[in-house]
């Protein structure tokens, strides 16, 4: 399978604080893969250094074949890659529609396609109901379908969504997990950082974990969570001391 | 020749002194409160007006009326963000900077229209005495402006180190959501920081008047100077603010000096304009990307 | 923004009508007068506004181009003997040079610190034009030749043909800014305004957007300037780059309504209104007068409507027709 992403090696400081540190690892086209670590193990910078808001100290990105360090974040967004961020940004100012428009736009400067694309996405997330609300006046959870809407609007290859499922209850978590089972079915390809596990279970089929900004562990859902370095860096030593040990009188 | 240039950069580490209570406020509010006070530089002019007043009227010398000058300001500055600031945090950019904006052109013309245009000026004991270095001429009313000034900085520089109020400002000014649930009042926090740079924006006029003139306007150049210092100091940083304003000072003085009287101008946005070009977040600021 | 219905045409045209045939009705000099400056800075708020309201870049430096538009125009005319009408298209291409430099250091600010070095731009373009009196007459500045009726080169015997001129010149500001408005270019813009890190996230280039809006804005400012100095037949670098005309240019769309179609043109009616009324009641020679009250109108917006005064028109207009429910003017009508 090609491969949609590649990192290699990528670092990042920021004066003292080494953000992120020679971190590597790629993805298949169509593949969901989560990147989790606990608080600060530099995930949301990582997904800031792929898609341009920082440039890397050392290292490169391959999307889809091509170098993408260097590049501006319009310009990745344009070969491909969208992301949501960790908290809403939505254009306040603008209703629903028009937020979803202006990021169909960059495939179609036509209203009137721009427009049905962007209805086509707001569908999708659930938010038809409320096209000509203000983005403003819309629930956080709304904000964040809208997140979601506006970058499927750009009809992206690979989507990088940083925690879109913190604080959900359950039943919202499970809408959403949905959602990312048909994006993935549709064959885009996926990046999701997150903290909810029964979410990650349920789409990726491959994880990354960060600690400190370095990758320390890789591979499938069994793997990843039976890791003593992993549950070290959530948990602490004893607990990774007692799994080591419980592993071994399976 | 290096006595000419000596002169030059004292000259322009004096004037720096008042440069830098100016930009030191500017950074100051910026830093905490979030917002750009586009009117510093009236409150430098009422600073004068006050400090004028009471000599005319009284024969108070300008450094006498900073023990008056420097707690008026400081109420004005708590009133100020009380009554007007506080209402346009939540509105974002635009409206905070049209707010202080508006506030400026209300000032400067309420003080055209009350005090009219002309120059006025006070005449201490000291305003034409120098001392001599060797070679080197201080005037003293400058050199008097220069050192009140950095010893108002470096007590600025303590209270925001050492006690709990400047450290709450600090941290207000590095995270407001994470210092308010650290229990800090972020009212309070913010009237305290413009009422302590409305002070340092008043000590400067009345530490200018034994040696520059008061008339409506005057504000405008200081806080010009004063943005530069602090865009070149990196926004929000103090001793940033400071170095800065030494530096532009040093570098206006040079100026006029070596290109011309009316030079100091185009030396400040030179200075801006090398800044932006190739260090726009500051001397003292990380990269931007 | 209001949809063109055709009852809103009807009313438009109306009003237009009306606007048109102001000097066959009045012929006091002085309320002619008035109506100029009415129509001269709403087209200048115009012209700020695509860059002020909508991109939210907020320049206080306007009067650069407002200068370079009226410098160039009367360069050629007084040196070359070029009529106004080509130097007012030159006027415009030299600004919008010039704000490509200005753009490419001053956007590197953001917010305040934006406005800060828009300011200082334009000081140092009126500093420049104070010292060098090899091409531009320095801090005297000149009169223009006054050559009676002569259409062909901008002058005119009696106001009525300013007016139209710069009628026509807001109608085209105003044609710009809803086409813009309308467009991909104007969701852009907002977005831009809004969150300019977010716009970049879905593929919007904000850096190319903020310079092209730039251009525009530049552009249509230094038609106004050409108009001014053809207007009052007078140049020098401190009407030229005056402060007055930049904060002006701001005001005007600030208290009518930032970022909507015809909220400058509101704005500069009551301020310019108010101004008006001022004056007469007061008589002149009060320096700071007209200043305070702006400020303090200002003030008084930004506390109480922020999003300016079309609001209060557009309610009104929407009672006086009963349209339905009054159409908040910042919510994006896409329909």
């Amino acid at each position: 399978m090609p491969e949609a992403l590649v990192i290699r090696n990528i670092s990042r400081r920021f004066g003292g604080l080494r953000a992120v540190q020679d971190l590597s690892f790629a993805v298949n086209e169509g593949e969901t893969v989560a990147l989790i670590g606990p608080n600060g193990a530099g995930k949301t910078t990582s997904f800031n250094l792929i898609t341009g808001y920082y440039r890397p100290d050392a290292g490169s990105v391959f999307a889809f074949g091509r170098e993408i360090v260097g590049l501006r974040p319009h310009e990745i967004c344009a070969h491909g890659l969208a992301r949501t961020f960790q908290v809403a940004r939505p254009f306040g100012k603008m209703t629903v529609l028009a937020n979803v428009m202006t990021g169909a736009f960059l495939r179609d400067r036509r209203m009137e396609i721009a427009r049905e694309q962007a209805r086509q996405a707001i569908d999708f997330v659930g938010l038809s109901a409320k096209e000509h609300t203000p983005a403003r006046d819309l629930t956080t959870i709304d904000q964040r379908r809208l997140e979601l809407a506006r970058a499927l609007a750009t009809q992206p290859r690979l989507l990088l969504l940083d925690e879109v499922m913190a604080g959900l209850n359950p039943a919202e978590i499970d809408q959403a997990v949905a959602l990312v089972g048909k994006l993935s079915q549709r064959g885009l390809t996926i990046v999701i950082v997150e903290h909810v596990m029964r979410a990650i279970l349920a789409v990726a089929r491959h994880i990354v974990v960060l600690d400190h900004g370095q990758k320390i562990a890789e591979g499938n859902p069994r793997e990843v969570v039976a890791n003593p370095d992993v549950i070290r860096a959530y948990l602490g030593t004893d607990y990774a001391q007692a799994a080591s040990v419980g592993e071994r009188q399976c | 020749m290096l006595t000419t240039v000596a002169q030059a950069v004292v000259n322009g580490l004096l004037i720096g002194g008042i440069y830098a209570l100016v930009s030191i406020g500017v950074t100051l509010i910026f830093g905490v409160v979030k917002i750009v006070n586009f009117a510093q530089g009236e409150f430098v002019m009422i600073g004068m007006y006050i400090s004028y007043f009471l000599a005319s009227s009284f024969g108070i010398d300008p450094l006498v009326s900073l023990i008056v000058v420097m707690p008026a300001l400081f109420v004005i500055g708590v009133l100020l963000q009380h009554l007007l600031i506080r209402r346009v945090l939540a509105l974002g950019d635009m409206p905070q900077i049209f707010l202080t904006f508006a506030l400026s052109l209300l000032v400067v013309n309420v003080a055209l229209l009350l005090f009219t245009a002309n120059y006025r000026t006070v005449q201490a004991p000291y305003s034409e005495t120098a001392i001599h270095l060797g070679a080197i001429n201080l005037p003293v009313a400058k050199l008097i402006a220069f050192v009140v000034a950095m010893t108002l900085s470096a007590v600025l520089w303590v209270f925001l180190h050492a006690t709990d109020l400047g450290k709450a400002m600090r941290a207000a000014a590095q995270n407001r959501d994470v210092a308010m649930l650290m229990g800090i009042n972020p009212d309070r926090v913010f009237s305290v920081a413009v009422g302590v740079a409305l002070a340092l924006a008043g000590a400067a006029g009345a530490l200018l008047m034994p040696f520059y003139p008061a008339y409506p306007l005057v504000g405008q150049v200081f806080v010009l100077m004063a943005f530069v210092a602090v865009v070149l100091g990196t926004l929000g940083n103090v001793t940033g603010a400071l170095i800065a304003s030494l530096m532009m000072g040093v570098a206006e003085s040079l100026g006029i000096q070596f290109v011309g009287a009316d030079s100091g101008l185009i030396v400040v946005f030179v200075m801006l304009l090398l800044t932006l070009a190739l260090r726009p977040s500051g001397l003292f600021g990380g990269r931007s990307r | 923004m209001r949809r063109f219905t055709s009852r809103n045409t009807v009313w438009i045209c109306l009003l237009f009508g009306a606007v048109l045939a102001v000097p066959l009705f009045v012929s006091n000099s002085f309320a002619i007068d008035i109506c100029i400056r009415i129509l001269l800075f709403a087209f200048i708020g115009v012209a700020w506004n695509l860059m002020g309201g909508y991109a939210k870049q907020l320049s206080l430096g306007h009067a650069a181009y407002f200068g370079l538009g009226a410098y160039t125009s009367t360069i050629l005319l007084i040196r070359y003997g070029v009529s106004p009408w080509i130097g007012m298209l030159v006027g415009g291409i030299v600004a919008m040079l010039a704000s490509l430099p200005i753009g490419a250091l001053c956007f590197r600010l953001r917010g305040p610190y934006f406005a800060i070095a828009t300011i200082a731009t334009a000081q140092v373009l009126m500093l420049l034009f104070l010292k060098f009196r090899d091409f531009a007459w320095g801090a005297e500045g000149t009169t223009i030749p006054n050559l009676g009726d002569a259409p062909l080169m901008m002058q005119f015997e009696g106001k009525a043909p300013y007016y139209y001129i710069v009628l026509a010149l807001l109608v085209i500001g105003l044609v710009v800014t809803y086409c813009i408005e309308r467009s991909w270019i104007g969701y852009y813009l907002v977005a831009v305004g809004e969150d300019e890190d977010a716009a970049e996230a879905i593929g919007v280039d904000a850096q190319g957007i903020k310079r092209n809006i730039y251009l525009i804005s530049a552009f249509l400012t230094a038609l106004a300037g050409t108009f001014y100095v053809q207007y009052i037949y007078f140049i020098d670098p401190n009407t030229a780059f005056s402060f007055n005309v930049s904060v002006e240019a701001a005001l005007v769309s600030i208290v009518g309504g930032i970022g909507t179609l015809w909220g400058p043109v509101v704005g500069t009616v009551f301020l310019e209104a108010t101004s008006a009324l001022l004056q007469s009641w007061l008589g002149g020679g009060h320096g700071g007068v007209q200043l305070t009250v702006y400020s303090l109108i200002l003030i008084a917006v930004i506390l109480i409507r922020p999003a300016g005064l079309i609001g209060i028109v557009t309610e009104f207009y929407a009672r006086l027709v009963r349209s339905g429910a009054a159409t908040a003017k910042e919510v994006r009508l896409d329909a």
